[in-house]
């Protein structure tokens, strides 16, 4: 994919459209489920060739500038490569590394680190994990235990970040540290002494990193950004991953909610195909609604993302997205299961891999509720301020 | 006259707005209760004189002409203040229907009446034993020389003894279908043989009435399109009507209320409450998004589909559900008749309560616009 000029509502259309068929033929051709139950539970977890094809495409980038060598595009677009990427559940971390670890390092501080390490991102040669969180259910990105601790110009660094997606193959970790002056971002590369990875094996198959620092020296050059660039940085790359996280939520619940009515329309019992039963035609209109909403809330937010709003609205909008993503990719995953009968409790058949993935993105960057409860305190109506 | 359609819709909207807000009589802004003809004669009045009580028909027959675009923006002008609709049906669904499939003598004479208020029209649909299966009525119509010789029951009829006329659905015949061999009449309710019995609803009020009719002689011009093809008649407004009841404009002043009202009580410390409100509030404004989508349809000139059924299935189980936690914010004042005073804000609390039953009932219920989606959205097998 390059970056075309184009005029006008028009034009974004015509090439937003362009950029979903890419999606599907990527899909179509490049991935099957035959592949993710292969890397299920594997130490590679995801596959760098893979990888090294969706930055052919030039979705890495989508959200780096194009000084840095990317496309310089918006989360519209991003939200269309992950919902389709979504649908075929692909293990690669693109919300981890191309959303979360991208838009951090882009919002830094250190032009020098940008410069060396951004188009290596965009070009899949490096990959990154953003490494924010520490405690389970702890949001705030400002919630920082992790030390930094001056030395020789630059920090030695102590503490474990856990829950860090795309960890199993990342090559560097943004870690977010507090040192004297508030918080610093850090450029960890794996291999730095003191650094020590573990992984966690997820519902999905996938799995979050724990990286534990003992003494972890970061040179002067690796403190991507300190103080309040380090929290811009932090926040909007968390609002941005749980903007595209609901993306991929829509992804799989297209493809779950498809399989159910296709199941529907074929399985016969009782000499009729099931889908003809009044109690699972509504059931399955509900599913559709909400499929439906979360497509509508989805579109409209990133739509409003991409115009770059102030920081409280801005997390509005992403938790809006996350909260009703969540929400819809739940029930249609579920219900998936319950629509497909015994088969549907397999491990052969696909309907589990669709609820095990929205498991995992549902509770990765806040449940529904925590969303709602942001919503809610940002948007005053319902918050105790 | 002027070309609403010319003006920019910002434009539109101000003037709109504008004279709402100065014309519109204020104890009538955001009432519950379906408004009667004797509180609204005035307001109908004021909208004919200006020329704005047709904002749907043609310039030539005295309407506003609206583009789908403005007809929206003029609907939601009056959502926001509160404007509530008179006993339009004339001006909404019988006035179409007749420039459409009505006679040059019918459109003559009906049309201009219809505009001016002296014929207050009624919908006879409904029947005791055909209600979302509509097709099975039975009130029977049977030619004798000149005029249709009608005789059964209509139910739940809006306002029917604020009309002056009804137009009604009979069979006046039998098809392979039992939608065949329907007509669509119009009746003048000063006939002999009309019985009205008003029913009393949940929310105490007489709104819709039982309609009897008693070999009701109607003249035989006063069928509307073919003999025995009425179906074709009635069907020909659904859609933009499935829109505008699934407005998300509506259960946003009991969201309104609501909210007011647990701030007056403190219930946003509850984070339980918290979590009720919040969710509520995001189905709400989630489901603006989903109405949003379908506006941007009708204003590109597109047609509605089925799938518009969605919104008045999600808008109206949403404002249910919001009556419901009003109903529980107002502890024992919740089931409290008449408006109360909850810290310092004015509350009806059952009123919304009840008002909101009937949403999932009108206009094809809940469990039959989930079937029209499932058949012909979803294509789920018959």
């Amino acid at each position: 994919m390059t970056r075309t000029d184009t005029t006008g509502a028009a034009g974004a259309v015509e090439h937003r459209m362009q950029l979903a068929d890419s999606v599907a033929d990527f899909t179509a051709r490049g991935t099957d489920l035959a592949r993710v139950r292969r890397l299920r539970g594997s130490a590679a977890e995801y596959d760098r060739a893979v990888w090294k094809k969706m930055a052919e495409l030039g979705w890495l980038g989508i959200l780096v500038p194009e000084s840095f060598g990317g496309l310089g595009l918006g989360l519209a677009e991003m939200a269309i490569v992950a919902r389709g990427l979504a649908r075929a559940l692909i293990p690669e971390p693109l919300t981890a590394t191309a959303v979360l670890a991208a838009t951090a390092l882009a919002a830094a501080e250190n032009e020098a680190l940008k410069r060396s390490q951004l188009p290596r991102l965009v070009a899949g040669d490096l990959l990154p994990s953003l490494a924010w969180q520490e405690r389970a259910g702890e949001l705030d990105p400002a919630a920082i235990e992790t030390r930094a601790t001056p030395f020789e110009g630059g920090f030695k660094v102590n503490g474990v970040k856990r829950f860090i997606a795309g960890a199993a193959q990342a090559d560097a970790f943004l870690v977010s540290a507090r040192a004297a002056a508030g918080a610093v971002l850090l450029w960890v590369p794996r291999e730095t002494a003191g650094a020590h990875l573990e992984l966690e094996p997820l519902a999905d198959g996938r799995s979050f990193g724990s990286l534990r620092l003992d003494d972890a020296l970061v040179p002067r050059s690796g403190v991507a950004a300190s103080g309040s660039a380090a929290r811009e940085a932090l926040d909007r790359a968390f609002d941005y991953g749980c903007a595209i996280n609901g993306a991929e939520l829509a992804g799989v619940m297209d493809r779950a909610l498809e399989m159910s009515l296709d199941y529907l329309r074929t399985r016969v019992q009782f000499g009729r195909p099931i889908g003809s039963f009044q109690a699972l035609q509504h059931r399955a209109v509900d599913l559709h609604i909400h499929n439906e909403l979360a497509s509508a809330v989805l579109e409209e937010s990133v739509a409003a993302l991409d115009r770059d709003p102030v920081a409280a609205v801005r997390s509005a909008l992403a938790s809006r997205i996350k909260a009703r993503c969540a929400d819809a990719a739940a029930r249609i995953t579920r219900e998936a299961i319950q629509f497909h009968g015994a088969i549907g409790f397999t491990d052969e058949f696909d309907a589990g891999l669709y609820l095990k993935r929205a498991l995992v993105l549902t509770a990765w960057l806040g449940a529904a509720s925590w969303h709602r409860r942001r919503y809610a305190r940002l948007t005053h109506a319902g918050g105790s301020a | 006259m002027t070309d609403w359609n010319a003006m920019s819709d910002e434009d539109f909207r101000r003037e709109v707005r504008a004279f709402f807000e100065r014309e519109y009589p204020p104890q009538l802004r955001h009432i519950l209760h379906r408004a009667r003809w004797s509180e609204m004669k005035d307001w109908w009045r004021k909208l004919y004189e200006k020329g704005w009580i047709a904002p749907n028909w043609p310039r030539n027959r005295g309407g506003m002409a609206l583009d789908a675009g403005k007809m929206v923006i003029y609907l939601e002008e009056m959502e926001r203040h509160g404007v509530a609709r008179p006993p339009d049906q004339g001006i909404t669904q019988v006035g179409p229907l007749i420039m459409r499939f009505g006679t040059a003598a019918q459109q003559e004479h009906y049309l201009p009446r219809t505009l001016s208020g002296e014929y207050i029209w009624c919908q006879g649909y409904s029947e005791p034993n055909a209600g979302s299966d509509l097709a099975g009525l039975q009130t029977a119509a049977v030619l004798d020389g000149g005029h249709f010789v009608v005789n059964g029951q209509k139910i739940w009829t809006s306002l029917a003894d604020d009309a002056t006329h009804m137009y009604l659905l009979a069979r006046t015949g039998k098809g392979a279908k039992k939608q065949q061999g329907i007509s669509f009449l119009l009746v003048d309710l000063a006939t002999p043989g009309i019985t009205l019995r008003p029913i009393r609803n949940l929310a105490g009020h007489e709104e819709f009435c039982q309609v009897f009719f008693d070999d009701v002689r109607v003249p035989r011009e006063n069928l509307v399109g073919e003999q025995d093809d009425g179906w074709t008649v009635a069907k020909a407004l659904l859609g933009f009507e499935r829109l505008s009841i699934g407005s998300p404009r509506r259960p946003g002043y009991a969201m309104n209320r609501l909210e007011a009202i647990a701030r007056a009580k403190g219930l946003f410390d509850d984070a339980g409450f918290v979590d009720r409100f919040t969710a509520l509030r995001l189905d709400l404004e989630d489901g603006a998004t989903l109405y949003g989508r379908f506006v941007e349809q009708v204003k590109r000139g597109e047609p509605l589909g089925q799938d518009v059924s969605m919104l008045k299935v999600w808008t109206m189980e949403t404002w249910q559900r919001l009556t419901e936690l009003l109903i529980e914010a107002g502890a024992e004042q919740g089931v409290v008749a008449g408006v109360q005073d909850v810290a310092g804000v004015e509350a009806d609390f059952l009123n919304p309560f009840y008002y909101a039953r009937p949403a999932t009932i009108y206009g094809g219920s809940s469990e039959i616009q989930r079937n029209i989606l499932a058949k012909y959205v979803l294509k789920l097998p018959g």
